[in-house]
């Protein structure tokens, strides 16, 4: 892997992460807010591959942990390590790990079968993944049970499914925009 | 892009990053190690007065501060409805200690002195061939590129609302992302003749 290139791509897309979360949130029309930062882990599986995501979000990770205020609302330090929702966070580079996984298996030939594989692959991994790790946060941090902690993350899943959907619809756009773009992540020319 | 990083002094910024780091580890773990609520609250009442007794140096954390106080009365309502009010005066304390810790790390300590921490940390994983040393240029070329790509969303914002009197919304990430990645291959073409790999 070409280390310069791979330097690029991962700062670049840390940045991307902190510009979702100086977007204002999103209201959907029934007052379900869409903050655009969980659509970076999804979007930086599909488009960087597994290890070039998994390394963006850890130095986003990083750089929130150091005290800069890029997660949404301004949030930034180690104290967000140790909130409730600490789970979701630490479930970031896994996520994206397993999307860019997912998309590098999956067929992206077209810019159709890209998308349809972009929504699969965010939907295992920037959904299932995240919230996996996001309910184990909420049981050990919070003391929910197990039941509790899974009903209260369901309440977030539809509003992340429309993510997977825009995950999709930004990957089909890009694989007609940059067409020699690998998805895999192993090749950048 | 400014850090949580606070300009008033206080007792605690005179203390060596690593120091803090490792005591508030080491704190922020040992809470964990008990159940008992009046070890706890003991811990908690600590850590708030230690957190006073930053003084003015607090005050960029407010918001921060704010949010953890309302996670706290939530969790604690949510258990003492399910009536398990102990389990959530355990998570509650748990959970003001060990926020308020991180967050006066934060504040009392400058970004690249825990970058510098982080590094001597990391060097280890140099033997094995990982150049924890390009960590420094990872953040500084994140932080320069966060502002450009706000730039870059804000005009592309403008247009949209120019052409069709509307915010552009999630319409916009396509593009923005598409100028990400272009962005990226000229950044890769020029770290690649100045570090020559």
């Amino acid at each position: 892997m070409n280390s310069s290139r791979s330097l690029a791509l991962v700062s670049l897309f840390a940045a991307l992460l902190a510009v979702f979360g100086l977007i204002p949130k999103i209201d959907l029309p029934l007052g379900v807010p869409i903050t655009l930062q969980t659509l970076g882990v999804m979007l930086a599986g599909c488009l960087l591959g597994p290890q070039r995501a998994l390394q963006a979000m850890l130095l986003f990770l990083v750089a929130v942990a150091l005290g800069l205020p890029l997660l949404s609302g301004g949030r930034g330090g180690l104290g967000v390590f140790m909130a409730p929702a600490a789970g979701y966070l630490i479930g970031w580079p896994f996520g994206a790990l397993v999307t860019g996984w997912l998309m590098t298996a999956l067929p992206r030939a077209t810019p159709k079968r890209a998308a349809i594989s972009a929504f699969v692959a965010s939907a295992l991994g920037g959904l299932l993944v995240v919230h996996a790790m996001g309910v184990v946060g909420l049981v050990k941090i919070a003391n929910l049970s197990w039941t509790q902690a899974f009903f209260g993350t369901l309440a977030f899943v539809p509003g992340d499914l429309l993510k997977c959907a825009v995950c999709a619809m930004v990957v089909h756009t890009v694989a007609r925009g940059l067409p020699d773009w690998n998805f895999g992540g192993r090749a950048l020319k | 892009m400014g850090s949580l990083y606070s300009e008033h002094r206080s007792w605690l910024h005179g203390v060596p990053a690593a120091v803090k780091l490792l005591l508030f580890a080491l704190l922020g773990t040992a809470q964990y190690a008990t159940h008992s609520i009046t070890v706890l609250a003991v811990g908690a009442v600590a850590c708030i007065l230690l957190f006073i007794s930053l003084g003015r140096a607090v005050l960029p954390a407010r918001k921060l501060v704010a949010s953890v106080l309302l996670a706290s009365l939530l969790i604690l309502a949510f258990h003492t409805y399910m009536q398990q009010a102990a389990l959530g005066w355990i998570s509650v304390l748990r959970l003001l200690s060990a926020s308020l810790l991180g967050i006066a790390l934060t504040l009392t300590t400058r970004t690249g002195d825990l970058l510098d921490v982080l590094e001597r940390l990391l060097s280890p994983l140099q033997r094995i061939g990982i150049k924890t040393e390009r960590l420094a240029l990872q953040l500084a070329m994140m932080l320069r590129f966060t502002e450009h790509f706000f730039v870059v969303w804000k005009r592309l914002d403008e247009a949209h609302r120019l052409r069709t009197g509307k915010a552009g919304g999630l319409s916009l990430l396509a593009p923005l992302t598409i100028q990400m990645l272009t962005s990226a291959r000229r950044v890769a073409d020029t770290l690649e003749m100045r570090m020559g790999e």
